[in-house]
């Protein structure tokens, strides 16, 4: 296929093919050359191969072919005169600065100088002495801005050192005792829930057998305040393990599984996996048979969980603060002269166990939120502390491995970074979901470009979760970003099994999240999610491509060598 | 503007461009042709192996004449709602019966296939599952043979496995709930109906949507002359999760 002017000017240094049959005489234009984007595959498949002294597109344009040449012949001095030895690089020449006087009288006295800049890069100097209050643009500001706190969360942390069940819920000397009778009455939460167990598993008695894990989740509560300020109260050392299966034994929303021993099938220490000293609280939930597929199914599991962390809540929301052993405070801020950005965390809105619940009543719970399907899977803006206040309820079960949990959300390592850092100002957490329906998909993609728009940010980190379909949202999503002329990174787990399927010119800044050596969905619950390590790539790649320093193109294949190599550029 | 940047850094990802054209041209009309169904949406006989659902490169055979009550779905990449009620709706047997008895095909191909799409692994379905679907459908003389993926990365397999058996003389087609997939992927062609995925051959139990949609796509079989060509279909259903 041939290429328009504009391609073959974004491609000048790549080698000139021809993309058909051409006689002798020919005068090479861009409709005479193949498209270079496709000359790997090409290579791959053996149809193309360079020699040494192959000339770019650049070098070409013009040049006389003197003698017929097939398609997918690479064109060299032999086959063509009066091709460029030295093309001129076409962004260079573009740098060029002038001015002209405008068409003003210039003996008139206007005690003005006036003249037209088309275009200029770098500064001015002018001479001291010059009246600054007089000049047409903004010197610097006479006084500092400042940045503003927006609101200010506190978590109080209550370490746990002991679980076990007993007659009545209890929350004393860091010791946690769950009434026996709750999982019977969380029955009530849905009839379609059937059956519910809950066990205390020690951070040294973790080679035990459990269902697929379908959640992990954080036990916090409000104290004073909503959702992102106020006060939270939060358990330490201590995490909820969701686990499910339907009457015949079939497990509840998997697509990959980590069904096995616990202490093999989770990656300990992941922001949302249970850590090393843990002691977790598996609740194992029986849904109505066939059901474990469908949005119902999932959904009443969740909400049994639920019920029984509400009554931890409610013990926990009266323990005094002088008994917490730490405290942190998270603050939104409105940063001045920094430039805004916002962080897009893609989440699953197919429907079947692919949804999120935002903004539960309480920190990581259910009652009182929305789920994004519900929603439409239209973009929902969070403040940064919303997100870490438990403002993501994740339903979502997709690869084990890729799955981003409720735990991860409250943990979330980019949403940390960014909204800690000093350079730049994040404006929110922007959630969209990824819908079923491909029309949707464009539908909520365009809506988040223009939200992008809108908010006038000047650069975005969009991430997504999982592998597959919603990678064209993904996709889409950056490119209504970037087409904007807003500068855009992409994280994702993608390496050998979540091959990229869909593609744009806007996807040039990608950080890769996968963690597995053979680059695939391992069945290792949190295995290739976001870490500390990924979110620093990431921030760093966009801060580089807002300052406008090129990103290198990425290796055709997946290696870990290339993440290896940005990671030790990191500052 | 001050910001920590750094020179040399590399994008991590590839992105991918779509593969090579592959084409088979139709040479007779649809009353004389045999047509096959092949699905990456994971149906199988109820007494066939389940697929593993987090990667599965194998197929099952699917007899022709298997009343579509002794057939089920294991697939986790999609909502299985509807698939549950109508099996049709990712795997329309009963309208491609139908279909032989009106006369608007030759006949359906006495065996047709199932294979779990989810979570492939590429080079196996490239290089061992689409190959082998490939030649046994040569081996039957199937002059056709439609396709329809599940979710994402089924539709990519659907694709893959696609590719191979065009590339063995059979016209083939996908119908596509999620057709930027299988453009890029390399369909060598495409019908779009708006459907969801999960019940890519239209709404569960109605039969007219199914019929129509079937018959549409047999029709662009005929009528696309081109590698890559696309039709979106006139037929909407969204599903009520």
């Amino acid at each position: 296929m041939s290429i328009t002017f504009e391609t073959a000017k974004q491609h000048q240094n790549d080698p000139a093919v021809l993309c058909c049959l051409r006689t002798k005489g020919t005068v090479i234009s861009a409709s005479d050359l193949e498209d270079p984007s496709i000359f790997p595959d090409l290579e791959e498949s053996g149809l193309l191969t360079f020699p040494e002294h192959a000339l770019t597109i650049g070098q070409v344009l013009g040049a006389t072919l003197e003698q017929d040449a097939d398609s997918m012949t690479p064109l060299t001095p032999e086959l063509v005169s009066h091709f460029l030895e030295n093309p001129k690089n076409e962004s260079e020449s573009q740098k060029i600065t002038t001015s002209t006087f405008t068409d003003e009288d210039p003996t008139r006295e206007t005690q003005v100088i006036r003249f037209n800049i088309d275009k200029l890069v770098g500064q001015i100097e002018l001479p001291t002495g010059l009246n600054v209050n007089a000049l047409p643009f903004a010197t610097a500001p006479s006084k500092k801005a400042e940045d503003k706190v927006i609101r200010t969360l506190t978590q109080r942390a209550y370490p746990v050192e002991q679980v076990c069940v007993g007659e009545e819920t209890t929350f004393k000397d860091k010791v946690l005792t769950i009434r026996e009778a709750l999982c019977k009455e969380s029955l009530k939460a849905d009839p379609l829930v059937k059956n519910v167990e809950l066990d205390i598993i020690r951070p040294e008695d973790r080679h035990v057998y459990s269902n697929t894990i379908m959640d992990v989740i954080p036990i916090g509560t409000k104290v004073e305040g909503i959702l992102g300020e106020g006060i939270t109260n939060v358990m330490n050392g201590v995490v909820v393990v969701l686990t499910g299966v339907d009457e015949k034994g079939i497990q509840v929303h998997e697509f990959g599984s980590c069904e096995g021993y616990l202490d093999e099938k989770i990656r300990f220490g992941r922001p949302g996996s249970p850590d090393l000293e843990d002691i977790m609280i598996r609740v194992n939930v029986t849904v109505q048979e066939n059901t474990g597929m469908e949005r119902r199914g999932p959904y009443a599991a969740h909400k049994a969980c639920d019920y029984i962390i509400q009554e931890i809540r409610d013990v926990l929301k009266e323990v005094s603060a002088d008994a917490s052993a730490d405290q942190k405070i998270f603050r939104d801020w409105k940063k001045s002269g920094k430039p805004r950005v916002i962080l897009v965390k893609e989440i699953m809105g197919q429907g079947a166990m692919h949804d999120n619940v935002l903004l539960p009543n309480e920190p990581a719970g259910v009652i009182g939120g929305r789920r994004n399907v519900d929603l439409g899977n239209v973009p929902v803006v969070l403040s940064p502390n919303e997100v870490r206040d438990g403002g993501i309820h994740a339903l979502t079960c997709i690869g084990p491995a890729t799955k981003e949990v409720t735990r991860h959300y409250f943990r979330e390592p980019l949403v940390n970074l960014m909204a800690e850092d000093d350079e730049i100002d994040l404006a929110g957490v922007v959630f969209i979901g990824s819908p079923q329906v491909n029309d949707e998909k464009s539908y909520v993609s365009a809506r988040l470009g223009a939200l992008a728009e809108a908010l006038d940010v000047e650069g975005a980190i969009v991430t997504t979760e999982g592998f597959g379909n919603n990678h064209i949202d993904f996709a889409e999503n950056i490119e209504q970003i970037g087409r904007r002329g807003i500068h855009v990174v992409g994280v994702s787990f993608c390496a050998y099994q979540g091959q990229l399927v869909v593609g744009n010119k806007y996807m040039d800044a990608m950080v890769e999240l996968n963690k597995d050596p053979e680059g695939f969905e391992n069945e290792i619950l949190a295995d290739s999610t976001i870490c500390p390590s990924d979110a620093e790539r990431a921030l760093v790649m966009l801060k580089t491509k807002m300052a406008g320093i090129p990103i290198e193109s990425a290796n055709r294949k997946w290696s870990q060598e290339v993440i290896d190599a940005n990671e030790q550029l990191i500052p | 503007m001050s910001l920590t940047t750094v020179r040399g850094l590399k994008s991590e990802i590839y992105v991918p461009i779509t593969p090579s054209p592959v084409w088979s041209s139709l040479d007779k009309p649809l009353s004389e042709c045999t047509v096959a169904f092949c699905t990456a949406g994971g149906v199988h006989l109820k007494s066939q192996k389940r697929f593993i659902l987090s990667g599965d490169y194998s197929f099952r055979e699917i007899p022709s004449d298997t009343p579509a009550s002794e057939l089920m779905v294991s697939h986790g990449g999609f909502d299985n709602s509807d698939v549950n009620k109508d099996i049709n709706s990712m795997f329309p047997i009963d309208r491609l019966h139908e279909l032989e008895r009106e006369g608007f095909i030759g006949k359906v191909a006495p065996v047709l296939f199932g294979f779990m799409g989810g979570g492939g692994n590429v080079n196996k379905f490239k290089e061992e599952t689409g190959p082998a679907i490939a030649q046994i459908l040569k081996r039957e003389g199937v002059d056709i043979a439609v396709f329809t993926g599940g979710c994402g990365t089924c539709h990519r397999s659907a694709t893959i496995v696609q590719r191979a058996v065009e590339a063995v003389g059979i016209s083939t087609i996908i119908i596509a709930a999620l057709p930027p997939i299988a453009k890029q992927q390399g369909a060598p062609r495409i019908t779009a109906p708006h459907v969801p995925i999960g019940s890519n051959a239209g709404e569960p139990n109605n039969i007219a949507m199914q019929t129509a949609i079937l018959k549409d796509t047999l029709v662009q079989v005929e009528e696309m002359t081109t590698f890559g060509q696309m039709k979106t279909l006139p037929y909407e259903y969204r599903q009520n999760v």
